[in-house]
């Protein structure tokens, strides 16, 4: 496995790197994490488009001060052909509970789940939507700990 | 007493600071999957998941995605139960010091009980329920403690020095890379269950 993921790319690593080498120790991992990225961005979900997904990934990684994969989701967000379509109605709820739920999950509770059924999301897009931001807190960790690791290195932050 | 046939008096559960170490029940703010509904897909992910996920209200409620569940199971199960690297024990003390500080009382209750039945002791449980920021039997431990708050507290601000206890303590990068799955898969699974339903007394 010599391919660069999106966690290497936004951690810097390049094929070769020991810290490159270290993670395919794990392969499974690996790959279940860019298989979880593509599956929760782009899996068809009937009133959570990949566009507006895009749009809360963008402000979930900026809420949490997570640039380097802001830019990641920016980057996708230029590129997808559903970004033209309008946005859901219910944008702005779903934005608000992304960047509370990254922020801290203790500050979120069963009010925020029933503000989403009230701006029409219905459970099964529900999950979706907390997968996909559960799944950032997960991702931008993984990345701001491998940085850390090749900075200690010596390698560039 | 020397009577080996006698059963081991059970340890009274550990109760602090609204975390158990109890088993608990969960129940969903949404409406789980009915099983009898779900695809040969659903109950191939199901089964993938967890041993009894055909009957827990948590996977049957990530089972509206399967796709979705399929690969987060994938990454959950390598990350904690993968043989080698971080011993697993570690890796369940990460799990519930982060499960502690995020707030979600049924996955600290989860893996206090995972970390004693591979650590053999349950010292530390007490500890990490009391204050997780000064937790540990050993210096190791500690330097996990405080590993995974600060990943869970201020992933932004990790620098080299968050590292150096680690290597301090014996690990390389291997295992600090399983330590760091274990705490940043734990920022995942705690926001699912703490945000899509509340634990209950075990009936």
């Amino acid at each position: 496995m010599n391919d660069s993921d999106v966690i290497d790319r936004a951690a810097g690593l390049a094929p070769g790197d020991p810290l490159h080498t270290a993670r395919r120790f794990r392969a499974k991992v690996v790959e279940a994490t860019q298989a979880s990225h593509d599956a929760l961005l782009m899996q068809p979900v009937p009133g959570l488009s990949p566009a507006d997904r895009l749009r809360v990934a963008v402000h979930a990684c900026e809420a949490a001060g997570a640039t380097d994969l802001a830019g990641h989701y920016a980057e996708l967000l230029a590129s997808d052909a559903s970004r033209s379509a309008a946005a859901s109605p219910a944008l702005s709820e779903m934005l608000r509970f992304a960047a509370r739920l990254t922020t801290d999950p203790r500050l979120s509770d069963r009010a925020a789940i029933t503000a989403l059924k009230g701006a029409g999301l219905d459970d099964a897009a529900i999950v979706a939507l907390a997968q996909l931001v559960a799944f950032l807190s997960y991702q931008l960790r993984v990345v701001a700990g491998l940085k850390a690791l090749h900075a200690g290195r010596g390698g560039r932050r | 007493m020397s009577d080996a046939a006698a059963p081991a008096p059970a340890p009274a559960p550990i109760r602090r600071n609204g975390f158990t170490n109890e088993t608990l029940e969960w129940r969903s703010w949404l409406q789980p999957l009915e099983p009898e509904k779900a695809s040969p897909l659903q109950f191939e992910v199901l089964d993938e998941s967890h041993p009894q996920a055909r009957t827990s209200a948590y996977y049957l409620t990530l089972a509206h995605q399967p796709l979705m569940l399929r690969h987060r199971s994938a990454a959950y199960n390598a990350i904690m139960y993968a043989p080698g690297g971080l011993p697993r024990a570690e890796r369940e003390l990460g799990a519930m010091v982060v499960s502690v500080t995020n707030g979600c009382v049924y996955c600290t209750s989860v893996h206090a009980q995972r970390f004693a039945q591979l650590a053999k002791r349950q010292d530390t449980v007490e500890q990490v329920f009391d204050d997780p920021a000064s937790a540990g039997t050993t210096e190791r431990e500690r330097a996990i403690a405080r590993f995974a708050i600060a990943v869970t507290t201020r992933p932004q601000a990790l620098v080299a020095d968050d590292i150096e206890p680690l290597r301090g303590v014996g690990m390389n990068d291997e295992e600090i890379i399983d330590l760091l799955h274990a705490v940043a898969i734990f920022g995942w699974a705690n926001r699912l269950m703490h945000n899509l339903g509340e634990p209950a007394p075990a009936t």
